[in-house]
């Protein structure tokens, strides 16, 4: 590019360092979700501005740079699959911003990189709000502004990292009209959804059930929810979570009733009477791009907007792609469906035909041997406990023929979905209506703030059986197999294997033995769990019900006027420091004069340059505009007198040079 | 003629024999008659010698020289006793530095210790040899030359020495009208340096000594001093600020540089006028500067307005 530019112009060394960093550290909190080229593509644009500066490399024209646009459109396009989507339209953003760095000729153009920087700092909220990722974009917010700062310092400074003091000062300086705006700017619903649902975005149980796909699940040390108790926590055994329950087996997979499948009788949940004293809790749960909710035995939602399913389940009607808070009362004593209606009991007795034979068989012959249901039942799970069952996270793979028919009588290694589908295949098979509940057993206790922790690796499967007289009864087989599972979590059941956790090494959960780690991360997890219910669950309902605790009904003009004195009630001491700090004292009566002098040469088009002192100005007003040289001179002149000679101390002599001045500055220049 | 015009016809005088360096001579002189002793940095050639020489002779001061090499002692300088056989007693034959004016040719090759032993005379206008003090004569004043440091083999001198020179000078390359005079005058063999003509009378020098002490400081001079000086202490460009010593050696500075310019006041201009030749060597930079000394004049005289704003 062969453009002169004016110094000023010019980009100084300093902000073209601090600009590059933090496009650095920008990109890094998205590298989990990028392909690795894009870092290459960030390391090359940096290089190459790099030399560019160093005068040994010139900027790309503007074929090249159409080339580098097409090619960030294809790459990408090539890496994800289509351009739409959260992640490919945040990987281009991230390219444009790269290529920007290219571009980055003037300060016009540092101005709008850097303006872009702060758009990409809250770029990573639509991915997770996590508290370390909060205080992560503060710190880039930093080093942007950093950026923004060294545009504006001389050329000849030199690089040092003290240079972010300012800007932290100025951010902290910012911090208290941030709250304001947090508790006051109003929550406007999105007017397009984010199509954040591109691959594998769906996290925790899964609407359907196949053998390993909850052991897959439990590779995960992610948390799924957490749970405020009012009272006491329950122990760790009665902490089922029901989420989802399976009553169709469907091509060797357990899934729900389909809302299509219910007849018209069947929609509604059974009424129940609820027995016992309730347990009330909040449950803090985290995105999962599902619809289902997760609580205790037999849940009465206390919000509206939840729903309660014919199989005593709870669930939002809008898939959950934000965290969600919601409170809950349950009562696990309660006794459900006393009455099995027909079609019930067809539905959950229901098994395909031609598989597993020798399961069935075996079924049936327990259940001749047996009494009644209960006791066929205990058979069965004596059946599991005696015979040499395995508890494994790394169950072997089952043919789809007759998978629980291997599983039974020849491989015997599974994790708690082979127990829970084996289990209900029996109890079908022998006539007692019994069904898959999957969801989350157990969880964390966190000693700091006496929260429940459930992770993935909680999820868990189980079984109900229909008996008569007590309805709906858990039955949970695991437990047969592996007490451990039940009574101390997974962890401990697989201790032997050192399975857990195997493929996350450095998952804090797994030095949980290490006294100081785990303090540290329960300690995390509880600020996490402040952080999410009071900061990011802070949506518009909740400000609603603020200001309206504050200040009561809510009308524009109260809102308006909350708005404004609180902004003022920010700003105005911090206008007034400045203020205050400012104000020059005043200025004596030739200096005023004389400062008068220099406004009209500055309207003349002859500006004191700083720091230049009259003699030297009047030399120069001499030189450059000869026509008000006589002026100037007098003017100089007698200011010299008034402010540097001795006889200015007389005060007669004194007023009689000022009103003189005065007089000249009045009469203004005499130009021919 | 008045000591001014006298001032004047020495600035013209040395300028015959210093072609074209009329801003650096009025300066020297301007040190000169403040009582200061004066470094002149710059290379090999550009007529540092002359400069100095030519101030002594227009001066009318006794002169004597001294190079200064990496084997010269402190006794060199000072001079030593030495037996006499005839009477058996010790005679002090006195060095070089019992002169008016020295000039110390490139102090910075020399050691350390001699540099010392020639600073103290400098500060103190005597000399201390072998237990028994000795006053030089008056007035002395040191000129002294330096290469500039980054020249192999010398030992540059540290900011406290530095310290101790009222003024420090660059010559720079003659314009090219100057340096064609000059390539002129030595193909008609002329020496310029040998027709110098005295200017000033021992008297003269005296009383302008005590004229430049009569000069005016208005108070707001006084405070644009005090702004400039605040601010190389306050800002982070500077690694060391002036010192009172430097404050005062500007306001002399100014005080002879009015007197010259026939001013019974200072204004600011006298201040802007000798300030890069008295405060750049006393002014250090901060490690995240990448300016020099003057590159902090500069920035001074730009961010201190002459009125307060």
């Amino acid at each position: 590019m062969s453009q002169t530019l004016a110094v000023g112009t010019l980009i100084p060394r300093n902000a073209l360092v601090w600009i590059i960093i933090s496009q650095f550290a920008l990109l890094a909190p998205h590298l989990t979700r990028l392909p690795l080229w894009l870092v290459l593509v960030y390391l090359a644009t940096a290089v190459w501005r790099i030399l560019v500066f160093q005068g040994r490399a010139s900027f790309p024209g503007r074929a090249l740079r159409a080339l580098l646009a097409v090619a960030g459109f294809v790459a990408i396009y090539l890496s994800y699959g289509n351009l739409l989507g959260l992640e490919p339209t945040v990987a281009l953003l991230l390219v444009a911003f790269a290529f920007k760095l290219l571009e980055l000729v003037k300060l016009k153009d540092a101005y709008v990189l850097l303006f872009l920087g702060y758009f990409i700092c809250v770029i990573g909220f639509l991915f997770s709000q996590d508290l370390l990722l909060v205080l992560y974009a503060l710190f880039t917010l930093v080093l942007v502004t950093t950026g923004l700062v060294a545009l504006h310092r001389p050329r000849e400074d030199r690089f040092r990292l003290g240079s972010v003091r300012l800007p932290a000062l100025m951010l902290a300086q910012a911090f208290p009209l941030m709250l304001v705006l947090f508790f006051l700017f109003p929550r406007i619903g999105p007017l397009w959804t984010v199509p954040v649902k591109s691959h594998a975005a769906k996290t925790g149980v899964s609407d359907f059930m196949k053998p390993g796909d909850i052991s897959t699940l439990s590779q995960s040390g992610e948390v799924a929810f957490r749970v405020q108790f009012e009272g006491d926590i329950p122990p760790k055994s009665g902490l089922y979570w029901r989420g989802l329950v399976f009553s169709v087996l469907d091509e060797g997979a357990w899934r729900s009733l389909r809302y299509n499948e219910l007849p018209a009788g069947e929609l509604r949940q059974p009424a129940v009477t609820p027995k016992g004293t309730p347990l009330s809790y909040s449950v803090l749960m985290l995105p999962t791009q599902q619809n289902w909710l997760y609580s205790l035995r037999y849940a009465e939602p206390e919000q509206r907007g939840i729903l309660r399913t014919s199989d005593f389940r709870l669930y939002s009607p809008v898939e959950i792609e934000e965290q969600m808070q919601y409170k809950v009362r349950s009562w696990p004593a309660t006794s459900l469906e006393l009455e099995l209606s027909a079609w019930r009991r067809q539905t959950e007795l229901a098994l395909p035909a031609q598989h597993n034979p020798a399961t069935r068989e075996l079924a049936q012959r327990l259940r001749r041997d047996a009494q009644d249901d209960a006791g066929f039942v205990d058979a069965v799970l004596r059946y599991f406990r005696e015979e040499p069952f395995i508890y494994t996270l790394q169950p072997p793979l089952l043919d789809t023929q007759d998978p629980m028919d291997q599983f039974l009588l020849q491989t015997r290694r599974g994790f708690c979905e082979h127990y829970a589908y084996a289990f209900v295949v029996m109890m079908r098979a022998a006539g007692v209506p019994a069904r898959v509940v999957a969801g989350y057993q157990g969880g964390e206790v966190n000693p700091v703030n006496r929260t429940v922790i459930v992770h993935q690796f909680d999820a868990h499967a189980w079984a109900e059986v229909w008996l008569e007289g007590q309805g709906w009864v858990r039955i949970d087989p695991t437990a047969a197999v592996s007490p451990d599972r039940i009574e101390l979590g997974l962890e401990e059941a697989v201790a032997g294997e050192g399975s857990f956790l195997a493929n996350s090494p450095l998952s804090p959960l797994r030095y949980r033995g290490v006294n100081w780690v785990n303090m540290l991360r329960l300690r995390y997890d509880a600020l996490t769990y402040q952080w999410q219910s009071w900061v990011v669950g802070f949506d518009g309902e909740e400000q609603y019900r603020l200001l309206q605790n504050l200040f009561g009904s809510i009308r524009t003009p109260v809102f308006a006027g909350v708005v404004l004195a609180s902004g003022a009630l920010v700003l105005l001491p911090v206008a007034w420091l400045l203020l205050r700090r400012r104000r020059p004292p005043a200025l004596p009566p030739e200096q005023a004069l004389y400062l008068d002098f220099c406004e009209q040469m500055h309207k003349r088009g002859i500006t004191r340059r700083p720091g230049e002192a009259p003699g030297s100005f009047g030399r120069r007003i001499a030189l450059e505009a000869p026509a008000l040289q006589q002026w100037a001179n007098h003017v100089t002149t007698v200011f010299d007198q008034l402010e540097y000679s001795r006889d200015s101390g007389e005060p007669a002599a004194h007023r009689q040079q000022l009103a003189h001045l005065r007089q000249l500055l009045r009469r203004g220049p005499q130009v021919q | 003629m008045d000591i001014e015009g006298a001032i004047d016809s020495a600035v013209a005088e040395v300028g015959t024999a210093l072609l074209g360096k009329e801003a650096q001579i009025r300066l020297a002189l301007c040190c000169l008659l403040s009582r200061g002793h004066l470094l002149i940095e710059d290379l090999p050639g550009m007529g540092k010698t002359t400069l100095s020489h030519a101030l002594a002779a227009v001066l009318g001061l006794s002169y004597k020289r001294v190079q200064f090499t990496s084997d010269l002692l402190p006794a060199d300088i000072l001079g030593v006793s030495v037996y006499n056989r005839n009477d058996g007693s010790f005679t002090f034959h006195p060095g070089p530095v019992f002169t008016q004016v020295l000039l110390a040719d490139e102090i910075n090759r020399t050691t350390p210790r001699t540099q010392s032993a020639l600073l103290e005379a400098m500060a103190e206008g005597q000399v201390t040899i072998e237990g028994e003090t000795r006053r030089l004569p008056r007035p002395f004043f040191v000129i002294a030359t330096q290469n500039p440091i980054h020249q192999s083999g010398t030992y540059p001198l540290p900011e406290s020495q530095l310290d101790r020179f009222l003024m420090r000078l660059h010559l720079g390359y003659p314009d090219p009208q100057a340096e064609r005079q000059m390539l002129l005058n030595t193909t008609a063999g002329e020496d310029p340096e040998a027709a110098l003509q005295r200017c000033l009378t021992p008297e003269e020098l005296e009383s302008c000594r005590a004229a430049t002490s009569q000069v005016h400081v208005a108070d707001s001079v006084l405070d644009y001093l005090q702004r400039l000086v605040a601010f190389t202490r306050e800002r982070a460009e500077f690694a060391v600020g002036l010192s009172p010593r430097g404050a005062l050696a500007l306001l002399d500075c100014a005080r002879t540089w009015a007197f010259m310019n026939r001013r019974q006041h200072i204004v600011p201009e006298d201040l802007q006028a000798v300030l890069a030749a008295v405060a750049a060597h006393r002014l250090v930079p901060s490690g995240d500067y990448a300016g020099d000394g003057h590159a902090l004049v500069d920035l001074m005289q730009r961010s201190v307005d002459v009125i307060r704003s």
